[in-house]
């Protein structure tokens, strides 16, 4: 009997990982999947808008000059001069950082823009084009849509009336999606800008403001909906590894070819390595191409962006075996997927809207990992500002993937 | 004098209360067979996986190829081959490609698997995935697996167990010709033909207990009972049959009564079998 040479960890470990990966090249599910996620993923994030619309855009009727003329000889009457009037004419109501006026011409225009029927462009020479949507018309080339959601109808008599003291109505005008809040600034917006209208002061004294912007002031520069994806885009791409990674570390379990594996040189330790290193790669490589794909490296960033997808790489590894090894079954693996992963994505999805996260969300495991990603991708921070998170990440990381091995060595032992 | 290839001395393991192996003891030499044969739950299975290191013994312990029984011994696990009843084969892969991430797991770097293919019959399946096999495809890539390393001591769990007679036929001689080889085998089944044909010596266990150990002729000549079995035609015209113990007073002097009858059809001697010596120890049925 010939007795076969002694073998070294590494190639153990090499040996695993070369038929791992052939049996991940072969799951034809999750290789379409990955593929799939890799393009659309990519694609996705660059139709996004990469503006942030910071200004509300507000429909008004009609023009503030006609309201202006209708209410001229009662204005005189009111000792109204005519400078005082032309001056007037000339006011430009709308706020640079937060509201742009368009003057249409009539209510039923008006309601039919808000209404989405007719739709507004400007051209580039700043002139106003109106689009029939609802009868069919072309969208005009070379000038961009107005999104309008909000407008005011002021009656004919409004500045006399306002002037004169007498209570006017006035109609604010609502897309139904439209935020409770925003109709609220409008509405004070309306009466502030009416008694400017009218020439009077506010009938309340207002006291001075001043606004105290803690961190950096990102008003004029907030980041878009695309650089906002970024996170979880990667954590899309990191998702869809953590489903192969668990149906390949389930798969051995439920097969029990693992059992087939101790019987061989092969102690567990060749395994689990096999597996993290396997898993912390494949997760690795694809988080490295979605970033490639959604231009986050520089220069200056991509040391530091490597090590974030690498101890990324590892925490979801870490959840990938975990879940492996819990799944009794494809449902069950399913199931405890979702269980695992949902949490780690809600940090990525808290990135899209404004606001600080909850301090729940903060300890979640990928909540330092999503900061890190929007940190150096989008406010291009460095090694030094981003130590933090990459210590808490690299910590959970080692948290994860050592539960994740103390579970599957458990639970390869028992079969 | 031969070294024993296995040398069990009064290994025990239990799950949880449930005592499975009961102090056992028995030895296999190279080249030998030993048929582990008891029932479903005797504990042949889990003797078997305490002397494969996938279960640590509770008590007792021995060698296998001078390595001790229940340590983490990768040395060891290098110089045996193992057949699971469960076929834990990668299904994804191909048979060639099966054997041959096996045997790069034992440092073969040039492993002659399609030699192997051949030899169990699959040589020209070797490029299809496991996951078109039949099951008798399946135990014979089982098989060759656990040749793979060209052990020195094998253990073979319910080899042929659920297979077609032919493909069962395979596999014996195969096992046959590794033992000829020199291999140290332990084979556990409850076939009993299986256990008959092919062991050199046969080991009852039942509850966890050897309760017999010894060659299949041995036990046969130990607990079988010499009879014969006799045809008569009756005077209604009825064929009856009548089986007469020889080891009793009256026997033979009834055997020779009938012989000189005429209306004798047929002597036929009644051999005992492994399963009614086993029914005869145990009480127990070997199928159950």
């Amino acid at each position: 009997m010939r007795i076969p040479p002694a073998i070294s960890s590494a190639r153990i470990v090499g040996a695993i990982m070369k038929k791992d990966l052939r049996l991940y090249a072969r799951n034809r599910v999750y290789l379409f999947l990955t593929l799939l996620g890799l393009l659309s993923l990519g694609v996705l994030f660059w139709v996004m808008p990469d503006e942030v619309e910071e200004a509300i855009i507000l429909a008004v009727s009609p023009p503030v000059k006609e309201i202006v003329e209708q209410g001229r000889a009662g204005l005189h009457e009111l000792g109204f001069s005519e400078e005082k009037l032309m001056e007037l004419e000339r006011a430009d109501f709308s706020n640079e950082e937060s509201i742009e006026l368009v003057e249409l011409e009539s209510e039923a225009l008006l309601r039919e823009v808000i209404a989405g029927t007719h739709e507004l462009y400007r051209t580039g020479d700043g002139d106003l084009l109106v689009r029939n949507r609802a009868a069919g018309e072309k969208r005009p080339g070379d000038a961009h849509r107005l999104q309008i959601e909000l407008g005011i109808v002021f009656p004919g008599t409004f500045i006399a009336d306002v002037a004169g003291g007498k209570q006017s109505s006035v109609k604010v005008y609502a897309d139904s999606a439209v935020p409770e809040e925003i109709r609220a600034a409008i509405e004070g917006f309306v009466r502030e800008n009416g008694y400017q209208l009218a020439g009077r002061e506010l009938p309340v004294e207002l006291p001075e403001e001043e606004a105290i912007i803690l961190g950096p002031d990102r008003a004029g520069t907030q980041d878009s909906l695309r650089e906002k994806l970024r996170p979880l885009l990667a954590f899309f791409i990191l998702l869809i590894e953590t489903f192969a990674m668990a149906s390949l570390v389930s798969t051995e379990l439920l097969q029990r070819t693992v059992t087939a594996l101790q019987v061989t040189p092969m102690k567990i330790g060749h395994f689990l390595a096999a597996k993290i290193i396997f898993g912390t790669v494949m997760a690795f490589l694809q988080g490295l191409l979605i970033l490639l794909l959604v231009g986050a490296f520089t220069p200056h960033n991509w040391l530091l962006l490597f090590t974030i997808i690498l101890l990324g790489s590892l925490l979801f590894t870490g959840v990938a075996m975990l879940i492996g090894a819990a799944g009794k079954g494809f449902l069950d693996q399913l199931i405890y997927a979702l269980l695992f992963t949902i949490p780690l994505l809600i940090p990525a999805f808290a990135m899209l809207f404004p606001g600080t996260a909850s301090s729940w969300i903060r300890m979640i495991p990928s909540f330092p990992l999503v900061g890190l990603l929007m940190g150096v991708t989008v406010d291009l921070a460095g090694w030094s500002e981003s130590l933090p998170a990459l210590a808490a990440t690299a910590l959970w990381s080692v948290l994860l993937c050592g539960a994740s091995l103390a579970v599957l060595k458990r639970k390869v032992k028992s079969l | 004098m031969t070294m024993p290839a296995i040398s069990v001395k009064n290994l025990s393991y239990s799950y949880g209360k449930l005592q499975a192996v009961k102090k056992i003891s028995f030895e296999i030499f190279p080249g030998e067979i030993l048929g582990f044969l008891g029932p479903n739950g005797a504990g042949k299975t889990t003797t078997l996986k305490a002397l494969i290191g996938l279960l640590k013994p509770e008590g007792g312990g021995g060698q296998i190829l001078g390595h001790a029984i229940g340590r983490d011994d990768p040395a060891l696990r290098t110089r045996i081959g193992v057949c699971f009843e469960e076929k834990n084969l990668y299904l994804e892969m191909s048979a060639l490609e099966n054997l041959n991430f096996h045997a790069a797991l034992y440092g073969i770097r040039k492993p002659d698997s399609m030699a192997l293919l051949q030899r169990v019959g699959l040589g020209d399946r070797a490029g299809d995935r496991v996951a078109n096999f039949s099951k008798g495809m399946r135990q014979r890539l089982m098989i060759s697996r656990a040749f793979i390393n060209q052990p020195a001591v094998l253990f073979l769990d319910e080899p042929t167990g659920g297979l077609d007679p032919v493909t069962a036929a395979v596999i014996r001689r195969l096992i046959r010709e590794e033992a000829d080889s020199g291999a140290a085998i332990l084979l556990t089944t409850h076939n009993m033909m299986e256990a008959d044909q092919l062991s050199d010596r046969v080991a009852f266990i039942n509850e966890g207990e050897i309760v017999a150990l010894d060659s299949a002729e041995n036990l046969k000549l130990k607990y079988g009972r010499r009879a014969v079995r006799v045809r008569l035609r009756g005077g209604d015209g009825e064929i009856r049959e009548e089986l007469i113990p020889l080891d009793t007073k009256e026997g033979p002097g009834r055997l020779a009564e009938l012989a000189s009858s005429p209306d004798l059809l047929t002597i036929h001697t009644e051999e005992a079998t492994l399963e009614s010596i086993f029914i005869q120890l145990t009480g127990r049925r070997l199928a159950g």
